[in-house]
């Protein structure tokens, strides 16, 4: 969801883990782009790329010379690889001195928290399992399956775009600062692993930090099941039925592997109100995952009946704001918050994911490079122009394949859209909801993670 | 969808066992008048059938099959990535049912199931070059896969029916080796039950490169069958091998005896509780575990 390939620490990285060059570009021009670091930050982003290098290098050892190697990755023109080119867009997408108000929002964000935001721990990505998984995705390489996409996603996105929303409980669990009362029975039992979950590190406790981490775990997981194929409709392009089996396989694997270890990671934070409310904003992600018909490559179908921004609204909360503002608000309860701060923090990540989410889905709107590019046909500026000019307008543009493929026009419809008032009402929407996630952070005092809030969220407004 | 598979055509096996041992616990606690299982263990019982189905609705999809309790399994009815979302999503109902309990150590307790499950179908993806590992890693993976949900489930409610540790370890024991001998007869049934009896395709474990204990046994007298339990029986005719070879030694016996002596055990433990209908029960029903035929 959180688009932001290439800090400048990245560019630290051995040889084979640095982005091919196609990719790579973007990565330099940001570079420039952002204000020269002190020598403490300096040091502080070195040893983090250091660490995150480390991270990489042993776990994703089996991929890399496949990646590097990887015939799809060169290959702009394929049909298959959609999705992964709109996010390569969207990066292109951002004129660098725009682009860098999101980079620069997010690099300050990151000092505030003081550690780097790799929560993906390396007992996860060391482990057993995972490195198993990452030996057979080998076989997989040269077919279309979704998996790849995302186990891509980690090597070359580094663990940016993955983990905004650790960064962003990360936030709002300093901007909140320490808790009020413990609870009675909290108390009883401080020996152990309850004794480290108080203590506070830059002004977020252990158990936060857990929290963050558990988040990200449970996103990447639904991203992986989110990317299992359904083999009846896999078609000779995509690769053997077999080798898609296969691929689904690892992908229940490994998705199974993240939600269980999330799963242990909540049950010892030892707060039963955390794990409800955190199980909640999964059951809410699948829910939301069975509202829109998507074919195998994650390319959303238009609904069966009219969509109104309102099932919007819905969906995307759903599918992303749902976890992030529970995450918040958990952080919250861990904190022993009262409600009502547990209620700001819920609000603030519900508004400034949906925000983003339209940010996101403006993008394909205010480019010009391709006029071609495909869009989702259920983002928010298609639901608007729907509801101003009525389902037909859309449905014209599209011709029916078959039963499970359509070819849309792309370029007609783009230039319908913008002529309409969507594109407008879209944007009004979304500085919207950004000034009600910063209504909601008003609630906390003046520190540097409050600022580091607001400015991520004022970030997302400019287009 | 989710909904599918609670439709009572199952056995309801593990809820059964976790049910009788919350009254066992209940009346060796000392409520003799009222051994009635608590509103809690009651869900307890619930969410062990939940975690089962929603690691069913996933292996189906990991192991292609297309039928289920007789009749079609999801997977194949709605696409496989719906039904692996459905998964979760049961997976997170049942952790939501389960933090409603309100009780932390029972939270941990499951969530180590979920883990030992995930962890299980990671050690089924390898096999031991080792024979004598093997043995062992098998064992490892049926604890992981079948028993831990059995024995987490079962020391989960004897906590909440305010057992002391000892009674916890007695029912964490029992559904340990109760899983293990449940497991064991599995195995067996894939070698001789037939497919309308057990509402899923039999012979399946091979097919899908699995030695059980069956296989390991039959190897010990055909060392012919390891060079095929390396490569999981991939070339054509070594399922139809493997399976005469079992059918030729006396290895369904062997793992006959094995399951006997995790149900002796599991008896044995449960003896330590007080003597109640329910504890009969639980005797019984190894018997009835030893001797099922599907």
């Amino acid at each position: 969801m959180f688009s932001t390939r290439g800090l400048p620490s990245r560019t630290a990285l051995p040889s084979f883990l640095r982005l091919p060059d196609v990719l790579a570009t973007n990565t330099v021009r940001t570079t420039t782009s952002l204000p020269r670091r002190s020598v403490t930050d300096h040091l502080l982003a070195n040893s983090r790329s250091r660490f995150n290098a480390h991270q990489r290098t042993a776990s994703h050892f089996a991929f890399r010379d496949h990646f590097n190697s990887n015939p799809l990755l060169g290959c702009k023109k394929d049909s298959g690889l959609i999705m992964n080119r709109l996010q390569r867009r969207v990066v292109s997408m951002w004129p660098s001195g725009r682009k860098s108000d999101w980079q620069k929002a997010l690099s300050d964000a990151e000092k505030v928290v003081g550690y780097p935001t790799s929560f993906m721990s390396l007992r996860y990505l060391l482990s057993d399992e995972l490195s198993n998984v990452a030996m057979h995705l080998r076989k997989l390489v040269g077919t279309k399956h979704p998996i790849l996409k995302t186990a891509r996603g980690f090597v070359y996105d580094g663990n940016n775009s993955m983990q905004t929303r650790g960064l962003l409980v990360l936030l709002v669990s300093k901007a909140a600062g320490p808790g009020g009362e413990w609870e009675e029975e909290e108390e009883e039992e401080g020996e152990g692993e309850d004794s480290n979950g108080r203590t506070m590190v830059s002004g977020i406790y252990r158990s936060q930090r857990s929290l963050a981490e558990i988040t990200e775990m449970i996103h990447t997981a639904y991203l992986m099941h989110r990317g299992v194929v359904n083999l009846e409709e896999v078609t000779s392009a995509d690769g053997t039925v077999g080798d898609m089996s296969f691929g689904n396989k690892m992908a229940v694997l490994s998705g199974d592997f993240l939600l269980a270890n999330a799963c242990t990671g909540l049950a010892q934070l030892r707060n039963t109100k955390v794990v409800e409310i955190v199980s909640s904003a999964i059951a809410d992600m699948m829910e939301g995952s069975f509202l829109l018909e998507q074919d195998n490559q994650g390319v959303t179908f238009l609904p069966d009946k009219d969509w109104t921004i309102k099932d919007w609204t819905n969906h995307s909360f759903l599918c992303s704001g749902s976890l992030i503002a529970k995450s918040c608000q958990a952080a919250m309860m861990l904190a022993g918050h009262r409600l009502d701060i547990q209620k700001k923090a819920y609000n603030y990540g519900k508004h400034m994911a949906l925000a983003h989410r339209l940010h996101a889905d403006l993008l394909p709107f205010s480019d010009s490079s391709d006029p071609n590019m495909p869009f989702a046909l259920t983002s928010a500026p298609m639901v608007l122009h729907m509801e101003h000019a009525g389902r037909a307008a859309v449905t014209d543009k599209i011709t029916q394949v078959s039963d499970k493929a359509m070819k849309v026009d792309y370029k007609q419809l783009r230039l319908e859209v913008l002529k309409g008032p969507a594109v407008h009402a879209a944007k009004e929407l979304c500085y919207d909801h950004s000034q009600k996630a910063l209504a909601a952070v008003t609630v906390f005092q003046e520190s540097e993670a409050k600022s580091a809030l607001e400015n991520m969220t004022r970030a997302v407004t400019r287009f | 969808m989710s909904h599918y598979y609670f439709d009572g055509q199952g056995k309801a096996f593990r809820p059964m066992v976790v049910l009788l041992m919350s009254r066992a616990c209940n009346f060796h606690h000392g409520a003799a008048e009222n051994s009635l299982a608590l509103p809690s263990q009651r869900r307890i019982s619930m969410i062990a059938e939940m975690i089962h189905t929603a690691s069913l609705v996933h292996d189906d999809v990991i192991d292609e099959a297309d039928t289920r309790r007789g009749k079609a399994c999801v997977s194949y009815l709605h696409g496989q990535r719906k039904a692996i979302l459905t998964g979760d999503y049961i997976l997170t109902v049942s952790s939501m049912a389960l933090a409603a309990i309100g009780n932390k150590d029972v939270v941990i307790l499951l969530s180590q199931v979920i883990e030992d499950l995930v962890r299980g179908e990671f050690m089924q993806l390898g096999t031991k070059e080792d024979e004598d590992e093997r043995f062992a890693h098998y064992l490892k993976k049926t604890f992981k896969k079948t028993a831990s949900l059995l024995a987490h489930s079962c020391r989960a409610v004897a906590v909440l029916s305010g057992s002391s540790k000892d009674v916890q370890e007695v029912a964490y024991q029992y559904g340990k080796n109760l899983g293990i001998a449940f497991q064991l007869v599995d195995d067996m049934l894939d070698f001789m039950s037939t497919e309308e009896l057990m509402g899923k395709p039999t012979a399946a474990d091979l097919k899908l490169g699995l030695a059980t204990a069956p296989v390991l046994f039959a190897a010990e007298k055909y060392p012919e069958l390891n060079a095929m339990i390396m490569r999981r029986f991939s070339e054509p005719g070594d399922v139809e091998l493997a399976r005469e070879a079992v059918t030729k030694t006396d290895s369904l016996q062997q793992a006959r005896i094995l399951a006997e002596q995790y149900c002796r055990e599991a008896v044995r433990q449960i003896q330590q509780l007080a003597p109640s209908p329910e504890r009969e029960a639980l005797v019984t029903l190894t018997q009835k575990v030893l001797n099922r035929k599907k």
